[in-house]
């Protein structure tokens, strides 16, 4: 396991969510932190390098599309990734953030692993 | 002199009287007509000769058959009559003629036959006819009217009653017959309320004994009990029954059946609980995908082969935690989207009723970022009511609270109770309502939401729900602060009477 890789953010209000996601991304040999908010997760860039961030699309105290863009104002090139319940595969405005290059990839809950173990490979800054 | 005087006068005053009677038998309204034993005119007063449109002339002296057409004589038995009267010297009872005379329109007269004496002895007879056309033409008319105000009562589709002031049925038309099952005869030795259900007893009594203080009719839905054991939705409308000098007589009963209003309803409810299910689709969904993603991630690590005995303990947990959490949501939402079949009231715990409410709208409400904030008094909040059409009130004020704070805020849901009340107030601190649209939110179809995205009955059927509870519900909005709406009901202990 590389020391100086960088962790991999989730930020998810459910913490069996955050369980479940630091299980999957510790098996891939990235390390992980998490918050339950928006407001935890910004203060956690603030202080750290992320290679990568997972984020739901409704947080308690905003949105996580609202979040990818305050993360991308400060740190243009963090792989952000949505895993939600919410959207799904075709939804207009997943298609349109993936365009406009906001988030790198969706994931819609309940997902295999493996998906998360793909988009992990692809996008996470080593 | 003396006597040449008396004489004088006694003639001057026979002259009077003949003058005198000359004048009122041509100023009476009936034909006179006299008639001696040869059944010829002796005299004849000037109403007959213009209802005849003849002349003296043309009738003094002359026979009755030449007078009268012979046609009515010969019906009528005239002669015969006449006759009968001079030779008994009696008079003949009345009886009823149609007299057509030529270029008049046929007129109906009441005639009767009286001897004419003179010195002892039966000249003739007179024969004396009033014209009736008139009153029989109005006997006529008044029986006409009774009969079609009789028929509008038992052709109506509703059912119309009178009772006497104490409320025993008097009349009943065919519609309380087909609707009830008991016939007129039946129910008529029956009083109002024995066709109530025991709980409208009270207070149909209560109407009946203060209806003539009443300026107005009087309300009331109550159910009707049939012959056959069931019982129809019937909202009625007393009214006291004046005579001329407005003395309550009785009381007039009209009574609409609802069933077929409803199954109406019902339909609009249940139509309306599925519209409010989309609206809160994507919440669920996502709520729902949640604890299925966590049943699914734990079943993953599951099939892993490395995993240590504890870890997949808590797999196992969290897989069990999860379907459970799934399984609360779905039966919630089956119970909400039930449809209700009936409209019985039974004793509902309004708090639960609300907190249960709440819960369905929690995952629409967390998706928006709005914050549910409630308070509840420590006794429990009974109300007699159906409970799904009470939840229906509480979900569409909710949904509406909700719609008008897009980018969220709070939430308000206060319960209060004291003896006689329940008071709900759901407050919001979304867009509010303008002064100018506020007096129209409780009109059926009104609405401000996009096509396709509102039906615009919520708060009619909101009203119309609290109203068959007999509560009220009101709205009070600080354009862009926020709205409060209050729903009042009345209160029941669950130990029975208010």
């Amino acid at each position: 396991m590389n020391e100086k890789q960088a962790p991999i953010l989730v930020v998810d209000d459910e913490p069996e969510m955050c369980w479940i996601m630091e299980n999957i991304i510790r098996r891939t040999g990235f390390t992980c932190r998490t918050a339950t908010s928006a407001s935890e997760a910004i203060s956690l860039t603030k202080s750290n390098q992320f290679g990568m961030a997972f984020l739901d699309a409704k947080l308690p105290d905003i949105d996580g599309l609202d979040l990818a863009r305050k993360l991308r104002k400060t740190n243009a090139h963090l792989p952000i990734v949505i895993v939600s319940g919410y959207f799904y595969q075709d939804d207009p405005t997943i298609e349109g953030v993936l365009r406009e290059g906001l988030i790198a990839a969706f994931v819609g809950k309940p997902f295999d692993h493996d998906e998360i173990v793909s988009v992990i490979t692809r996008h996470a800054r080593r | 002199m003396e006597d040449k005087t008396l004489k004088a006068t006694g003639r001057d005053l026979s002259g009077r009287y003949e003058q005198l009677y000359a004048m009122l038998l041509d100023a009476i309204p009936s034909s006179v007509l006299l008639i001696d034993q040869n059944m010829c005119i002796v005299s004849a007063n000037r109403n007959f000769l213009e209802k005849g449109r003849r002349t003296l002339a043309n009738t003094i002296g002359y026979r009755l058959e030449e007078v009268f057409p012979t046609v009515i004589l010969d019906q009528m038995d005239i002669t015969k009559r006449i006759h009968q009267v001079i030779e008994k010297n009696q008079p003949a009872k009345g009886e009823r003629m149609t007299y057509r005379a030529p270029g008049v329109p046929i007129r109906i007269y009441y005639y009767s036959i009286l001897p004419f004496t003179w010195q002892g002895q039966v000249e003739g007879a007179v024969l004396l006819m009033d014209d009736v056309t008139e009153q029989v033409r109005l006997s006529e008319e008044v029986r006409q009217v009774e009969r079609h105000l009789a028929s509008i009562v038992e052709s109506a589709s509703d059912l119309v009653l009178s009772t006497d002031k104490k409320g025993r049925i008097l009349t009943w038309n065919a519609a309380a017959e087909r609707l009830s099952g008991y016939l007129a005869e039946e129910a008529r030795e029956h009083h109002f309320t024995d066709f109530c259900t025991d709980e409208d007893r009270k207070d149909i009594r209560n109407i009946f004994s203060r209806i003539d203080t009443r300026k107005h009719a009087q309300m009331k839905e109550c159910p009707l009990r049939t012959a056959k054991g069931t019982s129809i939705p019937v909202s009625w409308v007393f009214s006291p029954m004046k005579d001329s000098s407005n003395q309550t007589l009785g009381i007039v009963a009209v009574g609409r059946d609802l069933t077929e209003q409803r199954k109406l309803e019902m339909e609009l409810h249940q139509s309306q609980k599925f519209a409010a299910l989309g609206v809160m689709a994507g919440g669920i969904a996502h709520e729902i995908r949640n604890p299925l993603t966590i049943c699914s991630s734990s079943a993953q690590f599951l099939m892993e082969e490395d995993g240590t005995p504890e870890f997949r303990l808590e797999c196992v947990e969290k897989i069990h935690k999860g379907i459970q959490r799934t399984s609360a949501i779905i039966e919630n939402l089956l119970k909400y989207s039930h449809p209700s079949t009936t409209t019985r009231t039974t004793l509902v715990n309004l708090a639960s009723l609300i907190r249960e409410t709440m819960t369905l709208v929690t995952y629409h409400a967390k998706i928006l970022k709005i914050e549910m904030i409630s308070s509840f008094p420590k006794e429990p909040v009974m109300v007699q009511g159906v409970a799904t059409l009470l939840q229906q009130v509480f979900m569409n004020l909710f949904l509406n609270a909700i719609n008008a704070m897009p980018d969220g805020g709070r939430l308000g849901i206060d319960v209060k109770t004291d003896r006689s009340e329940v008071r709900v107030q759901v407050t919001d601190t979304g867009c509010g309502i303008s002064p100018r649209e506020i007096g129209k939110i409780f009109d059926p179809f009104y609405t401000t939401s996009i096509v396709g995205q509102g039906t615009g009955l919520g708060l009619s059927l909101c009203y119309s729900i609290v109203k068959q509870h007999r509560g009220t519900i009101e709205a009070e909005s600080v354009e862009g602060r926020g709205s409060v709406f209050t729903v009042t009901l009345p209160a029941r202990f669950s130990g029975g009477e208010p």
